[in-house]
Order: C-alpha cells, then sequence, then structure tokens
C-alpha cells in the first residue's frame, strides 16, 4: 500500500496556515524578528522565528498554544494512530517551575504532551514521541509512512512541535550556533542559524482508504531513508556519508535513481559545516548535476523538531506548482552552492520528484522522497 | 519476514550480564553502574566516558553487553548499518534540571553546551551510535505506557521497511536497562535466542525489569 498525504497544516512565524508560509517564502520576505520573550543580552543574538501572539508562562504551555491553533476546526479521524515529534516539548513548564516554583518540572516530561494532543486531534487510536534531534518530525513522517506500506495501520496523523524558550535560545547559545543577524543558509558570509518555533500536523493514509473516503491526496510519500554519522555530538561529518547513506536509502526505497529527483528541500540551517556537509552529499549523489536546492530557515528559522514536517510540506506546495521558492536572504552563494541555490523561484521540471533531507545533533540524518 | 532476538544485554541494581551468553556479574558491596567501567563492558576505549551523563552511560553499558550477547564485533573503523531506538520514563528530564539549574546558578547569562547537549531525549542513543559505530536510524520513542514493547514496535517496522538490516532496542533508566539486538532471521548458523513475537509476549507480561531478565534465562535455559 502506498502512503499518501491527505491533510496538512501548520501554524508558523508566517502566521497560521501552509499557505501563509508558502506565500511569505515566495515572496521572499523574513519572518524573523526580535525576541521580547524574555532577555537576550547575555546571547550571542536576539532574533528568532517567533509565533507572535503566544503568551509565555501564562496558561498553557507555548506548544499547547500552538496546537489549540493548528487543530481549530480540523477533523481528524477518531481511528487515526498519533506520533508526536518533538525534541523539547512543554520545555517551559519546567521553567516556570524552577523559576517561579509554580506546577511541576514532571510537567514536562514528552510523554505526558500525547494525550493532551491527542484531546485536541480528537483521536483515539493511541500515540507515541518520536524524538530523533532536529530530524523528529521527518523520522515520525517516515515511521508513519512504513506502518502504511507494512500494512500495520491505515491511518496516521503526524504532529510535529516545538518553541522558543529561554532554555533552548541559552542552549544553542551556549554552542555559539546563533547568527545575530536573519539566518543565510548556503551563502558565502553565513555565519550561523537562528532557532524558531512552529507546529505542524499531517494525516498519513493507505492511498486504498484515501481513495475509499474520496480524500484528496496532497502528495505521496515514496521513499525514506534515516541513518547516523555515528561521527560527533554536535557537528556533521565532514565526509558527509552519514546523509549519503540516508538519501541513498530514500532513492531504494521509493524505487527511483538520482535523476529523477527535480528539486531538494535541505536542511539548511546556516551554519557552516551543516550547510557545507549538505552540498557535499547532493553533489557525490547527483555527480555534480545542479536541480535546484532551498532552504526554508531564513525565513522561519530552525524550527527544530518540526523542522522535517513543516518543510516536507512546503515541499508538496512546491511540487504542485512546480516552483521551488526561494533562499529567503541569500545574497552571495557560497562556491560549492553556486548553481544550485537562488535568491530568487526556480522551475521544477515536470515528473520528477522533491527530496526532503534534514540532519540533527549525534549525527541524525533523514531523507524524504515525494511525489 | 521473521525478526529474531540475536542477543540481550540487561543491567539492574544486583548486577549486569547478557542472556543467551549467560555471563552474568553480581555486584559486590560498593559496586554498581558507576563502578562498571573497570569491567572491560567495553571492547574499545570509549572516548570521553566521563562526561556522559548517567542515562548515556547507561544506554552505552546496556547496548554494549546485547552486542556482545548477540556475537557483534564492534569497531571504531568498522562503522555498522545498525540502528538503534529507545526509550524511558522521563525523558531528559533530570539532565533538563541540571542544565537550566547551572544556567540559574549562572545568573541566567551563561550556560554550558557540555550539559545541553543531554538534554535530547535522543542524546545517550545517540551517544551510543557514534561510540560502537552505528549507521542505521536513531530515535527516542516514549509512550505513556508499554513504552518498551512500542520500541520493539518501531524497530520491527524499521527492519521491515528495510531502514536497516538490524536494530537495538530497548530501554535505560539510572539505575536499569535491557538492550535488545534485533534482525531478520536468516536461517541457517545464526545463533538466535527466540523470534521478536514471543520476546514481545515475554515484556507483555513482566511486571518489571528483574522478572522479566528471569524469564530470558529461563527461556535461554531450556534452549540450551
Amino acid at each position: 500500500m502506498k502512503p499518501v498525504v491527505v491533510m496538512a497544516d501548520m501554524v508558523t512565524p508566517y502566521g497560521r496556515g501552509t499557505e501563509a508560509c508558502w506565500q511569505g517564502l515566495l515572496g521572499g520576505k523574513s519572518a524573523i524578528s526580535r525576541v521580547n520573550r524574555f532577555k537576550t543580552g547575555a546571547f550571542h543574538s536576539d532574533v528568532a522565528g517567533i509565533i507572535n501572539g503566544l503568551r509565555y508562562h501564562e496558561g498553557a504551555s507555548l506548544v499547547m498554544q500552538m496546537m489549540e491553533m493548528l487543530f481549530e476546526g480540523v477533523v481528524i479521524p477518531e481511528d487515526a494512530k498519533l506520533l508526536l515529534a518533538t525534541t523539547k516539548g512543554e520545555i517551559d513548564l519546567l521553567e516556570q517551575s524552577m523559576l517561579e516554583q509554580r506546577g511541576d518540572s514532571a510537567d514536562a516530561v514528552v510523554s505526558r504532551l500525547i494525550s493532551k494532543v491527542a484531546g485536541l486531534a480528537g483521536t483515539k487510536g493511541g500515540g507515541l514521541v518520536i524524538s530523533a534531534a532536529c530530524t523528529s518530525s521527518a523520522a515520525a513522517a517516515a515511521q508513519a509512512a512504513a506502518m502504511v506500506r507494512t500494512g500495520h495501520a491505515d491511518c496516521v496523523l503526524v504532529v510535529a512541535c516545538d518553541s522558543i524558550t529561554e532554555f533552548i535560545f541559552s542552549g544553542f547559545s551556549s554552542l555559539m550556533a546563533l547568527d545575530k543577524q536573519p539566518a543565510r543558509p548556503f551563502d558565502r558570509n553565513r555565519a550561523g542559524l537562528n532557532v524558531g518555533e512552529a507546529a505542524a500536523y499531517a494525516l498519513i493514509m493507505s492511498d486504498e482508504r484515501a481513495v475509499r473516503e474520496d480524500r484528496p491526496v496532497l502528495g505521496i510519500m515514496e521513499g525514506w531513508g534515516l541513518s547516523n554519522d555515528a561521527n560527533h555530538m554536535t557537528g556533521p561529518s565532514r565526509e558527509s556519508e552519514g546523509l549519503i547513506l540516508a538519501v541513498s536509502k530514500a532513492l531504494t526505497s521509493a524505487g527511483i535513481g538520482p535523476d529523477n529527483v527535480g528539486f531538494i528541500s535541505a536542511h539548511g540551517t546556516g551554519t557552516i559545516f551543516n550547510d557545507q556537509m549538505e552540498m557535499r552529499a547532493f553533489r557525490t549523489v547527483f555527480q555534480h548535476r545542479e536541480r535546484p536546492v532551498y532552504s526554508i530557515k531564513g525565513g522561519i528559522g530552525h524550527t527544530m523538531g518540526a523542522a522535517g514536517l513543516v518543510e516536507m510540506i512546503i515541499a508538496l506546495c512546491a511540487l504542485r506548482e512546480r516552483k521551488a521558492p526561494s533562499t529567503v536572504n541569500l545574497k552571495d552563494p557560497d562556491d560549492d552552492a553556486r548553481g544550485w541555490v537562488s535568491d530568487h523561484q526556480q522551475p521544477v521540471r515536470e515528473q520528477t520528484l522533491a527530496l526532503v533531507t534534514n540532519a540533527g545533533f549525534s549525527g541524525v540524518n533523514t531523507a524524504l522522497v515525494l511525489a | 519476514m521473521t525478526i529474531s532476538v540475536r542477543g540481550i544485554g540487561w543491567l539492574t541494581q544486583e548486577g549486569c550480564g547478557c542472556i543467551r551468553s549467560e555471563l552474568r556479574h553480581e555486584y559486590e558491596t560498593g559496586e554498581g553502574a558507576h563502578t562498571l567501567t573497570k569491567k572491560n563492558i567495553f571492547s574499545h576505549p570509549f572516548k570521553n566516558f566521563g562526561r556522559l551523563d548517567m542515562m548515556s552511560k547507561m544506554t552505552a553499558y546496556g547496548v554494549s553487553l546485547a552486542l556482545q550477547d548477540g556475537g557483534i564485533e564492534y569497531s571504531p573503523l568498522r562503522k555498522q548499518d545498525i540502528g538503534i531506538v529507545g526509550t524511558n520514563a522521563e525523558g531528559s528530564l533530570q539532565s533538563d534540571i541540571v542544565y537550566f539549574r547551572d544556567y540559574l546558578a549562572g545568573g541566567r547569562t551563561l550556560s554550558r553546551g557540555n550539559l545541553f547537549i543531554y538534554t535530547l531525549p535522543s542524546s545517550p542513543l545517540g551517544e551510543a551510535a557514534i561510540h560502537f559505530g552505528l549507521l542505521g536510524p536513531v530515535a527516542y520513542v516514549a509512550k505513556e505506557n508499554h513504552a518498551l514493547t512500542a520500541v520493539l514496535d518501531m524497530a520491527e517496522e524499521m527492519i521491515l521497511a528495510d531502514e536497516a538490516p538490524a536494530m537495538i532496542a530497548g530501554t535505560a533508566e539510572a539505575e536499569e536497562a535491557i538492550f535488545f539486538v534485533l534482525a531478520r532471521d536468516q536461517g541457517g548458523n545464526q545463533p538466535v535466542l527466540c523470534d521478536l513475537e514471543e520476546a514481545r509476549a515475554q515484556v507483555e507480561t513482566s511486571p518489571d525489569l528483574s522478572g522479566l531478565i528471569q524469564k530470558f534465562l529461563r527461556m535461554a535455559e531450556r534452549k540450551g
């Protein structure tokens, strides 16, 4: 059975809805803004991809506020299995507990989020958290697709979320990973990433059930591959062998060759080493044959555990309209990315597929092939 | 396709060991997981083992014993396409508290990257993947209950979907851990303990880890 995406949506720094994010990216305008949620004076940056209107340390956690926006008026089949992808979930509850002695720090344990999200989404089919650093939601989407392909499920709801809090911002700052300016993926002058926050969902079904229920198909999950560099906790491999392995597995899983890939939605964080590692992998797999590559992180920042699913949904928009969005904030492509990335939209060849790549701490890599 | 259990490594408050190979070490007074570095659990030096958080150490011990039980040798120079999925009750909660307490003690200006990296629930699995040279999928899985079964299910799904030919799956807490080596049953002379269905049934009917280990030890004894 083929796994197909029949519903999807997101809340990002561009606002509520996939279309807001897609149009923002097509317009080339960044949604990165100054952080007012907590003091940033001691950190290496004061900008991030923030969703306006969320209340910090007041009432529900940031991710639950995003979830309320995301699922408002949405009807999900109640038998859907829930896969929830996040890196830090409701970490703001731990902050509240330690800063204000309000609540219990254990409220931030990620598994406690499952029943809350299931309650909002209306699912009763059981749930799991999948956490694989910044590949969390791409790994969850791959798992959902595997469950459908093997016949173990015919309807899986993948939900992804992560938020910006003082805990997370201070951590990335301590790793010297933050750019003071809006991130510039694949640019010669890139200087790091911006963290971002987002929530997204995708309902993945068997093609058989989608036909039976007369659901519109937004895209097909043709293949996927997951790997690990087995090299370093915070830095990507200098040889790119982990991402090459993930992409090779995804192409094999999809039953296609490199020439069938029309464009690549890259992880593209804006750090020197990540972007270099990805371009090395793309040049190896595609044997230097150029095709459009873009990153959306100059637009919304690095949304951590939510990044993979947000990027997968945006890639489905790019497939639908046969155009790859520009890489927001790109001015002067680095030598290894020249001819692949662009500061303007690029047409996508007909009959070709999308490749979505992600990577994260401890050397995890994912690659998804979409049609 | 049948998926079989090639080996199991375990640690409890009383000791540690392997199931199939019947290797067993009971702690003497003063011994515990904190003294295991002296027991040659790893067949290669573990770089910077001292800086790992407790959950990462327990994961590393459990994985090492499971690989040993499964007859899988590892080397930093020869990476293998094996994945690892794991779970525990609280994710990275204790490491989160340690990181944030340290940050608060520093006046909310300085924080430590070496503490922050353990605030991901998947970090202990990542540390194990790096040391043992595991190139397959790495993911932390959590569920409100029966999480060990969920981890075995996920590992099975990954093998069936050809994401890796073999997977390590298990759970690690501060004082106990168990990890399984799962692989496609290729027949022939591959030593196996049982098939995954049989292992899952044992997991589902065991109230605690010590009881589960006893069941597997008896199974290994029966199968000779």
